[in-house]
Formats: structure tokens, C-alpha cells, sequence
């Protein structure tokens, strides 16, 4: 399988591109666009300004100030809101094209993988993480593939950077990414082929349990052996294991668990676990959470969702619907959106937001949903998620509402760099595709 | 026959609908009715339907609606929008070993087989494209096989095949590219390259043309010398069904997405000349100008195609476009998916390629008018036109807005469909 050279059409754009420039300290002023901040009113006129890579101050164009050298941006008429937060992408771990060169994202030798990092997987280079910022998607939970019924540790990026290091946000010791787990179909399709185990919901299951039981006795054995170096500094260490100490970390509380989930059962399963072993739960997909959403409300669940544009392909997505957005809302769910690129291009996961809005949900949820409902479900509300003084600027300009066929994204910003300018031919082929052929593409005659 | 169909559909209509009072027609009211015909946009529009058929279109001032009529209103209003090819029917909602019958791939050539005998007309997805707008679709065999069969053209509702049924055969199925030699290659059997599979496809119409010098010779002389009879050439299904392709009886929808495929396409089409429709087309936009200077036709992707495998690598949101701008007739088309979501909505692609330079009256006639055209069945659909089935859509506002509603459809003057 000789597939090297299709690579090597972007390879000189990905070394040409000059990784995102170190942050110019000359602040620079936003004026004139709708801008909708997510945290308060959608202000007109709106004005705000970046420094050092965050938002320093955000308001009407009357109340903000022009500070001394700062560069003034006029983007009158246009719309502004946060950068977009894809909470379940497979962005670098399952490359375009998509071949079996780079298909890095399910660890298919077993089932329970917690010990394999999405980290150790991702490519930068995939020029996906080019199109999704043409999709005005700023950040990113990389997932491990469903897969297994534990697929490894998820890793949250900036969709930035030549090199996973610069793309990472955070990840040490007292910031944990998510960990991937799924049930349903999947997991035991593929080891139900083999005659392995889990080749039923109650197999995959029964494994999760038992994982999750085996973590507990390792937190306890560490546990002793901290008290008992107390008394004794030469008490017997235990072994570390790499598959049980991310689990201990769920135990914990510090990593959450991000669940492939689709049918109604499976979703009380999923939440079954947490209640026992008491861990942050995600629900992702949730074909089905309509049919349980009381139970979901109840324990206060959020909900990443997915929005295809028709139901089936596998019989746990047969009951699809553009409603579950709505009635979830309307149980007081937590939901947000998200891509599991490439099974929805990155640049259509604003589309799935609106479709949930022809379907009942309200307009002001479906952009929370896309931006600070998402930071919250990876942890980091703090920093992004909405346009806020001292948050991160990472931002989107659009050609008009949000939620219109009509529009497009115009720029995109993370950290108050620019990372996508449709005016750009360098960046405006990752918005229309035909990248590997950039040098024959050819114009529109309505844009020449 | 005919009347059965109409009976059929009304009671299918009085069974899924509240019953209303029997009407001697509808008459449908909009801000816009976009007719896809030279009459082009009509503001404050009227359409009466009369017996299944569009009776009169012209606006509410030039047009009295007569006693009797039921009147639907609604914002928008565009004739029933044509799929110009999907694998609904054929490759179910479930997707399992049960529901799955597109591909035949037990041999490379499966010419002779009818797409009729594999629809499953109660397809919960035909209902879905329904909701969609959609009122009519190409509907085929898979992309495994060189040549996969005949395909036909099925209304979106109705409860049997016959009762759906438009045109069979519309087209012959051909695939190029990464399907085919996939397929087999994976068992160590022909085709395993592309070389491998234009071969299967050239041998098989090269025998064709054989049969056919044989079926015209015993046509000419049916006895021989002693004035004995002569027995006919045994029948051959397969090479029938590619007789009518090489005398241009029936079209061949050809699936190439990479450039070379295309042009392997086009060489293949010149040498036996076919009536050739391009499909996919991925790369098309690169060879636009020979895609042209062909005559071809393409029916184009699905806008928002994946990047799968190698072939659509390329994929343009704009390929519609650029290859329209070109001169080249286009329809949309669904195309066919493996697994989520199990079908596209030609409604939502020809929004993004609208946005990507089509524009709304191209967009919307590569999914209506174009398609009827390229398949010849425009007298019966694809633009609100007097005389043709009664097959509307009804819509909130913008068709093409992602937050505007389908509001009802009507197939044959029915309504079929209605916003609940």
C-alpha cells in the first residue's frame, strides 16, 4: 500500500505555515460588530479589545476606550461570538485521508484501553485541523475511538500549532483530560466477531465494572502504603499500573469519563456506573436521551449531542431526531454540540446547532451550547467558552447570524491570533476542500 | 393501472391523514412560488391541482379558485424535488444483513439486474426524504460491482413498487474507482485494479456487441440453407441490458470520483458510445472543460461528502458550481452512505452549494427541473408546470434556511405529508 504521495501535497503548506506566530503585544480593538458574548446580552455596535492573547475589555462601542498604539478593527456589520468548542472530535487521531495509515484512533486489541493516551496519536499535520478552523472551532476534546468499551485517555487542544505539545491545553497532574468509554453496538460488534469478550451490552459492561472495582483495591493499596510509610519508609511499594492509575484519577474525581452512548437503555447503563462508582459522567450522542430525560435531569447529566441529518446507519441511531436538543433544554439538561469528525465535517457542527434550533430548542441555548456549555464539559469555563475580560480570545467573525444558511465564517481568532481568513487562498481552500490540488484549483466566476 | 395507482394513493392518503372532506381540487397560495419553469418566481402565486395534476399556475390575481377546492397556504412553494440518485429502498435504514440488498457482489458484471426486484417501497427512509421535500428519487444498486444494474426512478410514497414506480430501467450503473477493486481484490479476484476493472466493463460490452451481431443475423435469416428453422441465440440477460446501453435505449450513470476515473470514463463512453451521465465526480471541477466537451451531464455528489478513502481526497464545497459555471447540466444528488447518518438530504446539499457559489435558482434546479431532464421524465416532473404531477413542496419561508419548516407535501395532488 503505497500512499505516501498523496501526503506529500500539504506536507510544504504545513512546514510553509509559520506555526502561530508568538503573541504581538500591540493590543488590538474590535468595533462595530454584533457580538454575542455569551454571557450577557448579544451587544450591537459592540467593541472589544484584545492583549496578551486575552480579552481585556468587552462592551458598546460608546463605553470602550481606544488605549494608546492600539490597532482599531472595524468589522462593522459583521457578527462576532466565542470560538466554538467541539467537545468530541477525532481530529489527528483518524487523519484525512482517511486510510489505514492514519487510522490511529481505536486501539482494537482489547477492550479496555485506559492506558493509551489520544496525546500519543495525534497528528498535526491532518489538514482537518485546518478545515474545522474554517468551521470556526477553536478548541478540541481529541477522542479515542468507541470502538472499545474503555478507549483511552481523551486529550483537550487549541486548534493551533505544528506540534501536539503547542496544541495541549494543560493535561498535568491537577488538570486531567477526559476518558473515553462507549457502549452499545460498537464495542461488541467488533470483539463479538472475534468470539471475545464484550460481545453483549451486559459483557461490556460487566468489564467496566470490573475495571473500575480493580482501580478501587489499587487507590487502596497506594492508600496503605502511604500510611504504612509513615511508620515503616521501607513498606513495600506497589507496582504502578498505568492501566488502573487514570482510572484511580476517575475515582477521584479528577477525570472525567466522556460516554459513547446512543439507545435509552444504554444511557441508564452508563448512568448506573457513575451512580455506583460515583464519577463525572458526559453523556456523548444520546440518540436516545429524550426517552430518559428525567432521569438524566435528575442527576443533572450533560449531554454532548450529536445531529445527523437522518436517522439509521446502525440500529441504536434509528430513533434520531433534530428534537432531542429542545426537550432536553426544556428538562433543564445541560447539552452541547459536537462534530465526532469525520463523521460530521468540522465545518457543518454550527449547522447542527441551528437544525436542533428548527426543532425547538431556543437560540440563546443553542449558542451556549456551542461555546460555554462545551468549555464546561471539558473543564475549562474558566478560559474559554465566552467573550469575557481576561479570557482567552479566542473568537469567530461571521458574515451574519449565526445560525443562517447565508452566513460564513469569515476569521477566526484563537489566543488573538488569527488562524483562518476566508480572503486568504491559503486558508479560504481548507474552507471549500481541494487542498491537495491547491496549485490547479480553480476560481468561481461570481468571486473573480 | 393508472387508476389503481390513483386509488391506491388515496387510500394510503385518507388512512395516514385526518379525513377531510372530499375536495374537487387544492389550491395552493404563496408568497412565492418558485416554478422552476420560464414562468420563473411568481409573487402571490396560486397552483390549482386538479385529478393528480397541476391544472393552472399563475398569480392570485390572474387565477379564481374555483368552488370546491381545498386551499393550503404557505410562504414558499417549489416543485417536488428529485434525488438523481440515491440507494434508498435499497440499503435500509437498519443497515443489517437483513435490510442491506445494493450490492449483488458475488461477480463483477451484474448488468441484468433490476433495482425493482430488491425496493422495499415501506422503507421508513422513503418517509424521511418525504419530510424533506423529497418527492421523487433515482434509486440503484451500490458501488461495489464494475457494473451493478439497473436503476429506476420511484415516487417517495406509495406502498408498492408499482404503485411508486416512474420509469425502470432509467440507467444502467456503472462504478470506477476504489468500490470495485476493493471489493474483489480482497479476494484475490478480478478486478483488483483500475486497469482490472475498465477491463470487466470493456469485455462486457464488447461481448454485448457479439450477441448483437448474432441476435441481427438470425433476425435476417431465420432458416438455414435446407429451409430448416434456426434455433435463436440463447437469451442473455446481461448482455441485453447492455445492448440497450450501447443503442443509447437507456443512459449509463457512471460513478468516477479521481480525474483519471473520470477520463477512464469518458474513454470508455467514446468507444462504445454511450449516453453517459457522470457521477460523483469529485475532482470533476479539474476537468470540467472535457467533462464539457463529452456532453456529459453530472449528477454531483452530495455537497457535504466525506473525505473517504483516496478518490474524494479532493472534495469542493464548490464543485457544483464550478463545474456549472462551465456550462455543464447538474443535479445534486444524495449518493450513498455506509453507515451514520444512512442518507443525505438533497434538500440540505443543495443549500451548501448554493452558498458555495450555485446560487439559489441553480440550486434549486439541480435538485428539481436538472435532474427530470437528464433522466427524461420532465414531462411528468421537476417544475410546477400545467399539465404535470401534482408533486409540491410547501415551505415556512426560505427553502433552503436551516430553521424554515417543510409544511406539507403533496405527491400526485395528494397531500402526503403535513407539519404536525
Amino acid at each position: 500500500m503505497n500512499r505516501i504521495l498523496p501526503l506529500l501535497h500539504f506536507l510544504p503548506f504545513f512546514f510553509a505555515t509559520p506555526a502561530f506566530a508568538q503573541t504581538d503585544s500591540t493590543p488590538i480593538l474590535f468595533v462595530g460588530a454584533t457580538v454575542y458574548t455569551i454571557a450577557g446580552e448579544v451587544i450591537e455596535d459592540g467593541a472589544f479589545l484584545v492583549r496578551d492573547g486575552k480579552f481585556e475589555v468587552v462592551g458598546n462601542r460608546s463605553e470602550v476606550e481606544i488605549p494608546n498604539g492600539a490597532q482599531v478593527i472595524d468589522v462593522s456589520g459583521k457578527t462576532i461570538m466565542p470560538g466554538i468548542v467541539d467537545t468530541h472530535s477525532h481530529l489527528g487521531v483518524y487523519g484525512k485521508p482517511s486510510v489505514a495509515a492514519n487510522s490511529d484512533g481505536n486501539e482494537m486489541t482489547g477492550p479496555m484501553q485506559s492506558f493509551v493516551r489520544a496525546t500519543d496519536s495525534i497528528w498535526p499535520g491532518d489538514p482537518g485541523f485546518r478545515i474545522a478552523r474554517a468551521g470556526g472551532i477553536t478548541t478540541i476534546n481529541i477522542m479515542p475511538g468507541s470502538g472499545n468499551a474503555m478507549g483511552g485517555q481523551t486529550a483537550y487542544v487549541k486548534n493551533r500549532g505544528n506540534t501536539v505539545e503547542d496544541m495541549l491545553i494543560r493535561g498535568d497532574e491537577d488538570f486531567r483530560y477526559g476518558m473515553k468509554m462507549a457502549n452499545g453496538e460498537n464495542p461488541k460488534r467488533i470483539y463479538g466477531k472475534r468470539n471475545e469478550t464484550p460481545s453483549t451490552r451486559m459483557g461490556i459492561a460487566g468489564l467496566q465494572r470490573n475495571r473500575f472495582l480493580k482501580a478501587r483495591e489499587y487507590m487502596k493499596k497506594w492508600e496503605r502504603y502511604e500510611k504504612n510509610l509513615e511508620k515503616d519508609p521501607d513498606s513495600e511499594k506497589p507496582e504502578r499500573d498505568l492501566d488502573l492509575e487514570p482510572v484511580v484519577e476517575i475515582l477521584e474525581g479528577k477525570r472525567p469519563v466522556h460516554f459513547h452512548t446512543h439507545r435509552a437503555d444504554d444511557i441508564m447503563t452508563a448512568m448506573r456506573l457513575a451512580d455506583e462508582f460515583g464519577f463525572r459522567l458526559i453523556l456523548h450522542h444520546v440518540t436516545e436521551a429524550y426517552k430518559v430525560v428525567d432521569e438524566i435531569a435528575k442527576r443533572k447529566v450533560p449531554c454532548s449531542l450529536i445531529l445527523l441529518e437522518s436517522p439509521g446507519g446502525k440500529h441504536e441511531a434509528v430513533n434520531l431526531t433534530f428534537e432531542n436538543g429542545g426537550l432536553l433544554e426544556k428538562a433543564g439538561v445541560k447539552t452541547c454540540f459536537h462534530s465526532d469528525d469525520p463523521i460530521i465535517d468540522s465545518r457543518f457542527l454550527m449547522r447542527c446547532a441551528a437544525l436542533a434550533v428548527r426543532e425547538g430548542m431556543s437560540e440563546s441555548e443553542a449558542l451556549k451550547a456551542l461555546t460555554i456549555n462545551a468549555a464546561e464539559m471539558v473543564d475549562l469555563e474558566d478560559r474559554i467558552g465566552s467573550i469575557e475580560p481576561g479570557k482567552d480570545a479566542d473568537f469567530i467573525l461571521l458574515s451574519g447570524h449565526p445560525f443562517s444558511v447565508y452566513t460564513r465564517v469569515l476569521q477566526t481568532y484563537i489566543e488573538g491570533e488569527k488562524v483562518f481568513d476566508i480572503s486568504d487562498p491559503e486558508y479560504r481552500i481548507y474552507a471549500t476542500g481541494g487542498f491537495g490540488v491547491e496549485d490547479r484549483y480553480p476560481a468561481l466566476e461570481v468571486e473573480k | 393501472m393508472k387508476i389503481f395507482t390513483i386509488l391506491l394513493l388515496t387510500c394510503l392518503g385518507i388512512l395516514v391523514l385526518a379525513p377531510v372532506a372530499h375536495s374537487e381540487g387544492i389550491a395552493v397560495q404563496a408568497d412565492k412560488v418558485h416554478t422552476v419553469s420560464p414562468s420563473g418566481t411568481i409573487e402571490n402565486g396560486v397552483v390549482l391541482i386538479r385529478d393528480g395534476k397541476i391544472e393552472k399556475v399563475g398569480t392570485a390575481g390572474d387565477i379564481e379558485i374555483p368552488e370546491g377546492y381545498e386551499t393550503l397556504k404557505a410562504s414558499r412553494v417549489t416543485p417536488g424535488l428529485i434525488d438523481a440518485h440515491s440507494v434508498v429502498g435499497v440499503s435500509g435504514i437498519y443497515n443489517v444483513d437483513a435490510d442491506r440488498d445494493h450490492n449483488e457482489d458475488t461477480g463483477p458484471n451484474q448488468a441484468s439486474l433490476r433495482v425493482i426486484d430488491g425496493f422495499n417501497p415501506t422503507e421508513p427512509l422513503l418517509d424521511y426524504l418525504l419530510r424533506f421535500g423529497v418527492t421523487c428519487i433515482q434509486t440503484g444498486p451500490g458501488k461495489n460491482n464494475p457494473i451493478a444494474g439497473q436503476m429506476a426512478i420511484f415516487k417517495t410514497s406509495g406502498n408498492t413498487m408499482n404503485s411508486s414506480l416512474v420509469k425502470s430501467p432509467s440507467a444502467l450503473l456503472i462504478n470506477l474507482g476504489e468500490s470495485p477493486k476493493s471489493t474483489y481484490g480482497g479476494r484475490n479476484k478480478s478486478p483488483s485494479t483500475r486497469m482490472g476493472t475498465a477491463a470487466v466493463i470493456r469485455q462486457a460490452f464488447i461481448e454485448a456487441q457479439i450477441y448483437q451481431e448474432k441476435l441481427e443475423k438470425y433476425e435476417e435469416k431465420k432458416e438455414d440453407k435446407e429451409g430448416k428453422e434456426k434455433n435463436p441465440p440463447d437469451r442473455d440477460l446481461n448482455k441485453e441490458t447492455l445492448m440497450k446501453a450501447l443503442n443509447q435505449e437507456i443512459p449509463v450513470v457512471l460513478n468516477a470520483d479521481r480525474e483519471d476515473d473520470i477520463l477512464t470514463g469518458l474513454r470508455i463512453a467514446v468507444e462504445f458510445n454511450l449516453d453517459l451521465i457522470l457521477d460523483g465526480a469529485s475532482e470533476g471541477y479539474l476537468t470540467a472543460d472535457r467533462i464539457n466537451e463529452a456532453g456529459a451531464p453530472v449528477f454531483v455528489h452530495p455537497t457535504m461528502q466525506r473525505i473517504e478513502g483516496l478518490e474524494t481526497y479532493n472534495t469542493s464545497l464548490e464543485n457544483a458550481a464550478l463545474l456549472s459555471q462551465e456550462g455543464i447540466p447538474i443535479a445534486i444528488q444524495s449518493g450513498y452512505e455506509s453507515y451514520v447518518p444512512k442518507t443525505h438530504l438533497i434538500l440540505f446539499e443543495a443549500a451548501i452549494a448554493m452558498v458555495h457559489g450555485l446560487g439559489f435558482d441553480k440550486a434549486l434546479e439541480a435538485i428539481t427541473l436538472s435532474p427530470a431532464k437528464i433522466l427524461k421524465v420532465d414531462d411528468r416532473v421537476g417544475s410546477i408546470e400545467a399539465g404535470k404531477d401534482a408533486d409540491l413542496v410547501l415551505f415556512s419561508g426560505d427553502p433552503f434556511e436551516y430553521t424554515t419548516h417543510v409544511e406539507a407535501v403533496l405527491v400526485n395532488g395528494e397531500v402526503v405529508y403535513r407539519l404536525p
